[in-house]
């Protein structure tokens, strides 16, 4: 991806902004503290993106937003399934290593993460460029990482070769991967308005 | 035996002519896995497809296997260059599946099935005879294809394993 320094200083504190409003607003849903730690911004190849939480064979729960609006593209939330039971005791406020299978009323306390970091950081990121982002409603899946990341990428690879990928955590004891994919056309947008902003 | 896993990527090919080498898509989602064998031979091939058709590129990305129709073409010319002869081959495919059913994401997401047909229409197109097909559904396979008996495994998370 062609980003000069600045463009991805600025278009990284925009998202650490958006991921912590976004963190706050699952705080608030939950009376306790949750907080992403330490995100790490990179810009990955798509054909490697299949592997990069654990391989492609690694079960995982991937919680999938689809961004659309002024930009298009899409959003996932990915933990191994520890990692996702781990969450599901932060959110039900009970110690982390309570939930043992995701059952139904966990699933659904994903997609709910989902719903607000998706629209946290989809409204952090209208706020911060003036274009308008709205994320469809959350979907919840567990399967192989490769499978659910593929169907996502493939779209992506008619024209683009690159995905945002930001590392993140939460509370530091749920470690996942936020993913942010915007196409082509929106990322070009997207750098766009950054310049607008510097 | 000594086994030598060869792992095929998204948009790989790759071939197989030892006993003990077994190739593998992990993780296959929206992209279909093409293998064709030779009983006589027991050279085969392995292609990951992500989309299926070659018009649709934009980009640079000249992998043979990214596309049904320049997939197809390649798996058969390279098994063949390998030592099997192309009346003998029979095809298999898994994959095409439709992971993320999502509200507003309309058919975009759906791949998976345009993926699948494609294939299919490339192997009538080269009379290659389709000699089983695992395609579709809502869930991820990985796909095992043992070079020396022909046997291919597909795995996936909670329903099991089967052979094609």
């Amino acid at each position: 991806m062609n980003l000069q320094t600045s463009e991805f200083d600025i278009l990284q504190s925009i998202v650490i902004r958006a991921l912590e409003d976004s963190a706050n607003s699952l705080s608030s849903m939950t009376t306790g503290r949750i907080q992403m730690q330490n995100p790490r911004l990179s810009f990955l190849p798509l054909n490697v993106v299949p592997g990069i939480a654990g391989g492609p064979a690694t079960v995982v729960c991937a919680v999938y937003l689809g961004i659309e609006g002024d930009l298009s593209g899409h959003l996932m939330l990915l933990f191994g399934l520890q990692s996702a039971c781990g969450l599901v005791d932060l959110l039900m406020e009970q110690p982390v290593g309570t939930t043992a299978v995701l059952d139904e009323i966990g699933i659904s306390a994903l997609a709910e993460t989902g719903n607000v970091c998706g629209s946290g950081f989809m409204n952090a990121i209208s706020d911060r460029t003036g274009l308008k982002v709205i994320p469809t409603t959350p979907a919840v899946v567990v399967d192989m990482a490769g499978a659910i990341l593929e169907s996502v990428v493939t779209e992506l690879y008619l024209n683009g070769d690159e995905v945002l990928v930001v590392e993140t955590g939460f509370n530091g004891e749920v470690p996942g991967h936020f993913l942010l994919m915007p196409d082509t056309d929106s990322m070009a947008r997207l750098i766009a308005a950054l310049e607008g902003i510097q | 035996m000594i086994v030598e896993t060869l792992p095929v990527g998204l948009g790989e090919l790759k071939v197989g002519s030892r006993p003990g080498q077994v190739l593998v898509c992990y993780g296959l989602g929206s992209c279909v896995g093409l293998t064709l064998w030779d009983p006589v031979s027991h050279v085969g091939v392995m292609v990951h497809v992500v989309l299926p058709d070659s018009s649709l590129s934009r980009g640079q990305d000249s992998l043979p296997g990214k596309f049904a129709d320049t997939g197809v073409k390649a798996a058969i010319d390279e098994v063949v260059r390998a030592g099997a002869n192309r009346s003998r081959l029979t095809a298999r495919i898994a994959g095409g599946a439709r992971m993320l059913n999502v509200v507003g994401a309309g058919t975009k997401l759906d791949i998976g099935a345009r993926n699948a047909d494609a294939v299919r229409t490339q192997l009538q197109f080269h009379k290659i005879r389709l000699a089983a097909d695992d395609t579709g559904g809502t869930y991820g396979r990985t796909l095992q294809l043992f070079i020396d008996s022909g046997r291919l495994l597909v795995s996936t998370v909670g329903r099991g394993e089967r052979e094609l």
